[in-house]
């Protein structure tokens, strides 16, 4: 057989491979360029509408960015997909969902001696609390979902945790139903933050309005991106994280504690998974046991687009998903109804055309 | 030798013992079992009388089943007995799903002393179970299966009070185009049997009396964020969007339609999108939403039934879902034609002739109950009358001007 193979060589030489691709590249982007210009030419949409897509695509890339940290970091780590990271979201919007209602309930006397709910006398309180409850909650939750379902298997081959990740995952949605009961719940938000109101900028003859819960959350999503880019990059515990993803048994010869740095990275990645799970709830309001299913499987893909492994490119790949489900449908005339079908394409191309994700998988070569 | 003659009496004395079992209650058999196409039901002294239905009693669209089974509950009191039989609703869990509906139709048919069905409650769960009750003879009838084809489909054993989505559709059409006037109109739909079945009738009606529908598109349902589908319809400026499908998502799309440039437009639903959830979850957003449902007008019968359901479950009917009526009904006139066939055997086993049963059912005439009369007609659509428009006016559901 050896032999056979050396004498048909059945796989193309590697450059021809690499020119093909390009060439493939090039003609699915002309391809792709032509589309986008015929349907421009029919001039369906106006600035107003664009504006109100990036927006929309902005917001939710910026909640799918915070969630696929959370992969990203942890595969980093431990070269596995923590399957029931969109569960620890669920339960972080559940955290700051509960806060809400708790302040809503408690009536103070406002300044001018009126009765109104702590939520709307102190919003700001009542925001930061809500954020702390649900990223503490979530935090705790990955803490304890690596040391249940993570930590006894980690000597075993890659594929056993990755199944014990998605029964956690199964596990902790039916937690969630049998808890919370089934049916849709709301957030209560205070009055500040209400939903569907916010800045209204006219644009081409028509009111686009930058919802205050939109805007807050893709502040907010920035901000922890940022802090949390400062923490892997300037802190002691990140240069551990970055040391412990690099070379564990190495890590562990320098002095550093492995299995505290991993529960470590398990409890940022849920707390950013809460506070985009807050977000989440915040901004879109209805939610129930199963908010988190979607947006884990789309961060999922998102971490993936950006490069495994590696936080710009997940946070460059939530953004980067977030815009294409929502302009992508519009700039290539297809119904939004394809926005998935549409994303996925394009996963499924990045895959072929660039393996290791946009910018690359920071660490490709000791995962293998 | 002896061996074979010992054996050969056993089996006479087995075969005897068999007959005994079977045929002792052969004795009591009513003569129209033996004629009858589908044989008898048999209830054996002391059980109970069962009407089947396969509901969504979990999850999302909890709601409506849960509704419908009180509902249907409250009639099985309101039944009496028959031949001194008691009947007894069994209500089983679809999720509202085909593949549940299926798993549940498989279920009750193998029970022998189900022999009505007073659903399923979905479209796509009834047309999954429609074939399993059509082989075994069980007549149904649905309170809130809407689907237009599925009396199209052929079926015996199917019939419906929920008057149809083609029905509801046109009179929607005909609703926006001539009461309310619009000329420009999007539809929406959530890609379901139900919700596509009712865009698609809107869609094509509104065309035909004149109108514009400038789009025409489908939501994945479950998701919480539209923004960007209703963006780019808002580009075609629509008057109006209606929408095929149920509340979740109607509420979703009402709540996004301020922000997404459609703040001028009306959001226009369906019986689906109908109910207290939808106010309560959309707010000062849902303020001139309009809907459908198929709330009967006030009547002696009515007022019973709801100070009844009341009294039962805590709650005032309606505000679970709009369909409780309907499921009371449909399970008083299945319960009204088995008193109607069934016969007492001389053993004291009741015989539910189910051949008879199913044609009982769909020769229905005039059946006055809480919904108006109920008449079906050859293919099983029991009731023709259209739907009645609502709107939301200071936080609550108002009958809208007919």
């Amino acid at each position: 057989m050896e032999a056979l193979r050396k004498k048909f060589s059945l796989t193309l030489p590697q450059n021809s491979i690499r020119i093909i691709r390009i060439i493939a590249a090039l003609l699915l982007l002309a391809l792709i360029i032509v589309r986008a210009m015929d349907v421009a030419a029919k001039s369906q949409f106006g600035a107003d509408t664009w504006l109100r897509l990036s927006v929309s695509g902005l917001i939710i890339g910026g909640m799918y960015a915070l969630i696929a940290i959370g992969y990203t970091l942890v595969y980093g780590i431990l070269f596995m997909i923590n399957f029931a990271h969109g569960e620890v979201m669920m339960i972080g919007t559940f955290g700051g969902y509960f806060v809400f209602e708790a302040f809503n309930a408690i009536q103070v006397s406002g300044a001018d001696g009126s009765q109104l709910s702590f939520l709307n006398a102190y919003p700001v309180i009542a925001i930061l609390l809500a954020f702390l409850a649900g990223m503490t909650i979530a935090a705790l939750s990955g803490l304890f979902l690596e040391k249940i379902a993570y930590r006894p298997l980690r000597g075993a081959p890659r594929l056993v945790p990755l199944i014990s990740a998605i029964g956690a995952s199964i596990f902790l949605q039916n937690a969630g139903q049998l808890l919370f009961g089934p049916q849709r719940r709301q957030y209560i938000n205070p009055v500040v933050l209400d939903r569907g109101i916010g800045w209204n900028l006219e644009v081409a003859g028509s009111t686009v309005v930058l919802t205050y819960t939109g805007i807050f959350s893709l502040i907010l999503s920035a901000i922890l991106m940022v802090g949390l880019y400062l923490l892997v990059q300037r802190t002691k515990l990140g240069r551990a994280m970055r040391a412990v993803a690099q070379d564990k048994k190495t890590a562990a010869l320098m002095g550093i504690n492995v299995d505290q740095i991993i529960s470590r990275t398990f409890v940022i990645s849920g707390a950013l998974a809460g506070a985009a799970g807050v977000m989440w709830g915040i901004h879109n309001g209805l939610f129930n046991y199963f908010v988190g299913f979607l947006p884990g499987i789309k961060a999922f893909t998102a971490a993936v687009l950006g490069g495994i492994g590696n936080i710009p490119g997940a946070m460059l790949g939530g953004m980067f998903l977030g815009i294409v489900e929502s302009v992508g449908p519009a700039v290539l005339g297809i119904d939004f109804q394809l926005k998935d079908v549409l994303a996925f394409t394009i996963l499924i191309l990045v895959l072929i055309f660039r393996p290791s994700g946009i910018l690359g998988e920071a660490l490709t070569e000791e995962k293998v | 030798m002896k061996k074979s003659v010992l054996f050969f009496v056993f089996v006479v004395f087995a075969m005897v013992l068999a007959s005994c079992n079977g045929a002792a209650p052969a004795g009591g058999e009513p003569e129209v079992c033996a004629s009858d196409e589908f044989g008898c039901a048999k209830i054996p002294a002391g059980q109970t009388v069962k009407i089947g239905m396969g509901a969504p009693l979990t999850g999302d669209y909890a709601s409506f089943g849960v509704d419908i089974s009180q509902g249907a509950a409250v009639a099985v009191k309101d039944a009496g007995t028959v031949e001194g039989f008691a009947f007894e609703l069994v209500a089983q869990d679809t999720q509202g799903a085909p593949e549940g509906g299926a798993a549940v139709a498989n279920k009750l048919a193998t029970d022998p002393t189900v022999v009505a069905i007073a659903g399923h409650i979905f479209s796509g769960s009834t047309e999954a179970a429609i074939p399993v009750y059509d082989k075994a003879g069980i007549p149904m009838m649905s309170p809130s299966a809407t689907n237009p084809p599925l009396t199209t489909l052929g079926s015996k054993v199917f019939n419906r009070v929920a008057f149809t989505d083609a029905v509801q559709g046109k009179f929607a059409a005909d609703y926006l185009y001539s009461k309310l006037g619009f000329r420009k109109i999007a539809v929406l739909h959530d890609g379901g049997a139900y919700g596509q079945g009712l865009a698609d009738v809107v869609r094509d009606e509104f065309t035909k009396l004149g109108g514009e529908v400038v789009g025409y598109e489908a939501v994945t349902p479950g998701e919480t964020d539209y923004t960007a589908t209703l963006s780019a319809l808002a580009a075609s400026s629509p008057e109006a969007v209606y929408f095929g499908g149920y509340v979740a998502e109607g509420v979703v799309l009402t709540n996004n339609m301020k922000q997404s440039g459609l703040e001028n437009a009306v959001f226009f639903g369906c019986d689906g999108t109908f109910g207290t959830e939808f106010v309560e979850k959309t707010g000062a957003n849902g303020e001139g939403a309009y809907a459908a449902s198929l709330i009967p007008p006030e009547s002696a019968e009515k007022a019973k039934f709801d100070a009844d359901y009341l009294a039962a479950y805590g709650v005032g009917a309606g505000t679970l879902s709009p369909y409780t009526w309907s499921g009371y009904d449909s399970a008083a006139v299945l319960m009204a034609k088995v008193k109607e066939v069934a016969v007492l055997g001389s053993d004291g086993t009741l015989y539910v002739p189910r051949g008879a049963l199913v044609a009982a059912v769909r020769g229905t005439q005039g059946f006055s109950s809480i919904t108006g009369d109920i008449t079906c007609d050859a293919v099983g659509e029991c009731n023709t009358a259209g739907p009645t428009f609502y709107i939301v006016k200071g936080g609550d559901w108002a009958q809208a001007e007919q």
